[in-house]
């Protein structure tokens, strides 16, 4: 069966082609092809994954390109790393694909959406199954590609426009930082397979400052990908798409890819302790710095948005702290409770026809479904006991520990605080107090919508079992036990870590329900107290702007040099070859005046000149 | 002086005169007739190189058939017609420089040529000598310029007929 | 023997060339352009006959080659004259500078 597994990209692309296609003709009909080939695809992952716990990794490969000595090769590989993200990305676009159609229903473009999502899909599930670098950077660009189309899906509306060049080209900037990794790893190893760069760096044929610099430049990529600051600005903006995008790529898949990178070349960053030092670093500063422009974001999306930038700081910490484990645990997790956070939050915007968070409220006993399952996602989210995130959480404040950076484990229990605080103002706004909506039916979503929702919620609420203390460490043992390039130990953490943090999350949520149920606190005590502070988060630190004026100035002002050589030097220069050329022409056409004579004189001045040449130079032209 | 270099500067001059009258001129009748000036004083000069048959050859031919043949072509159609304007001074002007340029670069080679010794045995019995080396070394030449005399004459005639044959056909 | 270089008679024959082309190239009337070239034929004719003389390899070869030469221009001459008539025949005009047929 796994090497069979190429089928299951092939799906969604088979939908996107035949969306493309016949789409026009189908219509309303395009939404349930789309969510039978994703369908197909779901299944089939679901029985690759059990063939590899059962069988062990695997794979097909074919030589694709033969240059000299050089082979390249394409195919696909089953590690537990790529079968468990089969799983999660075919699951997750599986149920987007059911969501949308009750999402969308009304919008003309309904095809259009699906064939995108199709292709979205396809380049993602291609992605995890890449055995080189090489195929991983196609589909990697492939999900931009796919990312950009859907951020601009409302492509008549300038901000989504804005949103998704700003997504494509930010990102960009990251895979320029990969494509330098590549090659630089291309040039030392002389091979893009995983197997083959896994053994050049354990023999240690890579030098350590060159190592430490290919580490970075990749991570630069996945800093790009995942919404890592510097390079996070893209994030946030991209919630002008669709939200059952915002909840596939934004959330679960395409945002995580930068963690499946990293976790998929962790042996390369663990043989560099700068680099994984570096990783770590970016990931918890990221973590903590999102989390508080989330706690002041009076859009739903956004505060989704920016809780996933400070969540997939977290993974990155987590890596970066040689928490394999709990970095793609978190991965995993992550996935399924945002997803639910974005589908439910869809489903709210739905029925109120707004996203702001002021104007929301009360809508805990008119949506019985969103409600609840809502609520389970930030339990999930913040990490609440026996919630599926309390675990992943919990590992990867255990690997800081025990990895020894305890300052980034005091970050992540401050961002785990305010983690839990802004899921619950969000929560207690949305769904509690008085009803401060326009719209004054609201209603409860469609069936299509609130079963994704449910099976998200069940999956958010007891994925986190599969990798506990108390019932064994399954995940843990499958993912590492298999690869001979992953050093794996479990740590026994203690008692008292996974108290603090559960202390944590009450008391941010403690926090949350005296402003926001109680009101007993008063509501705009940061903003009358610290004004300056609170502006400063408000406006995100004011990234943009400062990206406004150095970034794009600066680019502006190359602009203009480069447009000033244009008018000035190049098109006079063209023009002079223009006007010579014109000239000669009309002259030329003028001389061909039919009169035998002008020919002549033609021919015989040249027949002059050339003579006068020959005795000039004495016979030796 | 000798008499000989007397006669060539007085037979060049004529020769130049002609040409030179030939581009001035005005009407058309004139330039003709000027040009034969210059045709009867190139034979003088072939008189003076000792090519008496040659002489003769171009006073027949030249001063007689095909100035006859083109005063003929004048009279055929416009027997008054004048050189009207100069038309393209501009290029009268180019073809001039051109031509300037083209003399003095020939001029310049011309100075340098200089040749040994002369033939002075040509104008011994200069006709048997011309018909000794065209009926024996240069007898296909000879035959072959014979057809194409007949070539153009039938050319000619064809030509200056078609037209009239058209006519008849139209009429 | 002669005080007359080659020299002379070349430069005679270029002269009467120059005038010829001169001629050929600025003319209207297609009769003057005509004999232009006669006059250029005639110009080299001198040279050969020059040459006959004078040349490097002096003998009757150069008088042979200016008999050709002038049955050439004789039959260049009733040629071009029947085409002249032909074509004033069809155009009404001698004028060169109206013939721009091959414009087309």
């Amino acid at each position: 069966m796994l090497e069979n597994a190429w089928l299951i990209p092939l799906f969604p692309l088979l939908s996107f082609l035949l969306l493309l296609f016949f789409g026009k003709q189908w219509k309303e009909m395009s939404s349930h092809v789309g969510i039978g080939f994703t369908g197909v695809s779901f299944l089939l992952s679901v029985i690759v994954l059990f063939t590899q716990m059962a069988n062990g990794s695997g794979g097909a490969e074919m030589v694709w390109l033969t240059i000299g000595q050089l082979e390249f090769r394409f195919g696909v590989v089953v590690t537990p790393l790529n079968a468990l993200m089969l799983v999660i990305v075919s699951l997750v676009s599986f149920l987007v694909h059911i969501y949308s159609k009750g999402y969308m229903h009304s919008d003309e473009r309904l095809t259009t959406f699906y064939s995108y999502l199709g292709l979205f899909t396809f380049a993602m599930l291609a992605l995890v199954i890449s055995p080189n670098l090489l195929q991983l950077y196609i589909f990697w660009e492939l999900v931009g590609v796919g990312s950009f189309l859907l951020i601009g899906f409302y492509f008549y509306k300038e901000e989504a426009k804005a949103a998704a060049k700003k997504a494509f080209i930010m990102t960009r900037i990251g895979d320029v930082g990969l494509l330098i990794g590549m090659i630089l790893l291309f040039w030392q190893v002389g091979s893009l397979e995983f197997n083959d760069i896994f053994t050049a760096v354990g023999g240690g044929e890579v030098p350590e400052g060159l190592l430490t610099l290919i580490a970075i430049l990749i991570f630069v990529g996945a800093v790009g990908k995942s919404g890592q600051f510097p390079l996070h600005t893209w994030l946030p903006d991209a919630m002008e798409g669709p939200t059952p995008v915002s909840a596939l790529i934004h959330a679960a898949t395409m945002v995580a890819a930068g963690v499946y990178l990293v976790a998929a070349l962790f042996p390369v960053f663990e043989a560099s302790p700068a680099a994984m030092t570096v990783v770590a670093v970016v990931g918890g500063f990221t973590a903590i710095f999102a989390a508080t422009i989330g706690l002041v974001q009076t859009d739903i999306k956004r505060v989704l948005a920016y809780s996933t930038v400070s969540q997939l700081g977290y993974m990155m910490m987590a890596l970066g702290a040689a928490g394999y484990v709990a970095g793609v645990f978190h991965l995993m997790t992550h996935a399924f409770f945002k997803a639910l956070l974005f589908l439910a939050a869809g489903s709210v915007i739905h029925a109120v026809h707004n996203q702001n968070i002021e104007k929301m409220g009360g809508l805990w006993t008119k949506m019985r479904i969103t409600g609840p399952v809502f609520l389970i996602g930030t339990l999930a989210i913040s990490g609440v006991p026996l919630f599926s995130g309390f675990f992943s959480k919990d590992e990867i404040l255990l690997a800081t520990w025990y990895d020894g950076r305890y300052g980034l484990f005091i970050i992540g229990l401050v961002a785990a605080f305010f983690t839990a605080f802004y899921m619950f103002r969000l929560f207690f706004m949305v769904f509690t107090g008085e009803h401060r909506s326009e719209v004054t039916e609201v209603r409860e979503s469609p069936r299509s919508m609130t079963i994704p929702m449910v099976v998200l919620a069940f999956l958010a609420a007891f994925s986190g079992y599969i990798n506990t203390p108390w019932f064994g460490t399954f995940l843990g043992d499958w993912l590492a036990g298999d690869s001979e390039f992953l050093p794996f130990e479990h740590h026994e953490g203690p008692v008292w870590v996974m108290m603090a943090a559960s202390l944590i999350a009450f008391a941010g949520i403690g926090l949350a329900y005296l402003i926001y149920y109680k009101k007993s606190l008063q509501r705009d005590f940061l903003s009358s107290h610290m004004p300056a502070t609170y502006t400063l988060v408000f406006n995100k630190y004011f990234i943009d702007e400062f990206y406004q004026y150095t970034v794009e100035y600066a680019a502006r002002a190359v602009g203009y040099l480069g447009s000033f050589i244009e008018k000035y030097i190049v098109e006079v220069i063209v023009a002079a070859v223009s006007g010579v050329t014109r000239a000669a022409g009309s002259l030329g056409s003028k001389l061909q005046s039919g009169q035998v004579q002008t020919y002549g004189a033609i021919a015989f001045i040249g027949l002059a000149i050339l003579v006068f040449l020959v005795v000039w130079t004495g016979g030796y032209l | 002086m000798s008499g000989e270099l007397f006669a060539f500067l007085v037979l060049a001059l004529l020769a130049i005169l002609g040409g030179i009258l030939m581009l001035n001129l005005t009407k058309v009748i004139h330039m003709l007739l000027s040009l034969v000036l210059t045709f009867l004083a190139i034979a003088g000069l072939y008189v003076l190189l000792s090519a008496e048959f040659v002489a003769i050859a171009q006073v027949l031919i030249y001063s007689g058939a095909i100035t006859i043949i083109m005063i003929f072509g004048i009279m055929l159609t416009r027997h008054n017609d004048t050189q009207k304007t100069k038309g393209n001074r501009t290029r009268n002007m180019v073809v001039g420089a051109g031509v300037v340029l083209f003399f003095f670069t020939m001029y310049f080679s011309i100075n340098q040529v200089s040749f040994g010794d002369q033939a002075t045995s040509l104008h011994v019995e200069n006709t048997k000598q011309i018909g000794i080396e065209l009926y024996s070394k240069y007898i296909i030449p000879f035959e072959l310029m014979s057809v194409v005399l007949l070539v153009s004459l039938v050319g000619a005639i064809i030509l200056a007929k078609r037209d009239d044959e058209e006519e008849a056909e139209q009429k | 023997m002669s005080a007359i270089p080659v020299n002379a008679y070349l430069l005679l024959a270029l002269v009467l060339f120059c005038i010829g082309l001169f001629g050929a190239l600025t003319k209207k009337n297609t009769v003057i352009v005509l004999i232009s070239i006669e006059l250029m034929l005639n110009a080299v004719n001198i040279n050969l006959v020059a040459f006959s003389k004078y040349g490097i390899n002096p003998g009757i070869t150069g008088q042979i080659f200016s008999l050709f030469t002038i049955t050439v221009a004789a039959a260049e001459a009733a040629v071009g004259l029947a085409i002249l008539i032909a074509l004033y025949r069809n155009r009404s005009t001698v004028q060169i500078d109206e013939m721009n047929t091959m414009k087309h």
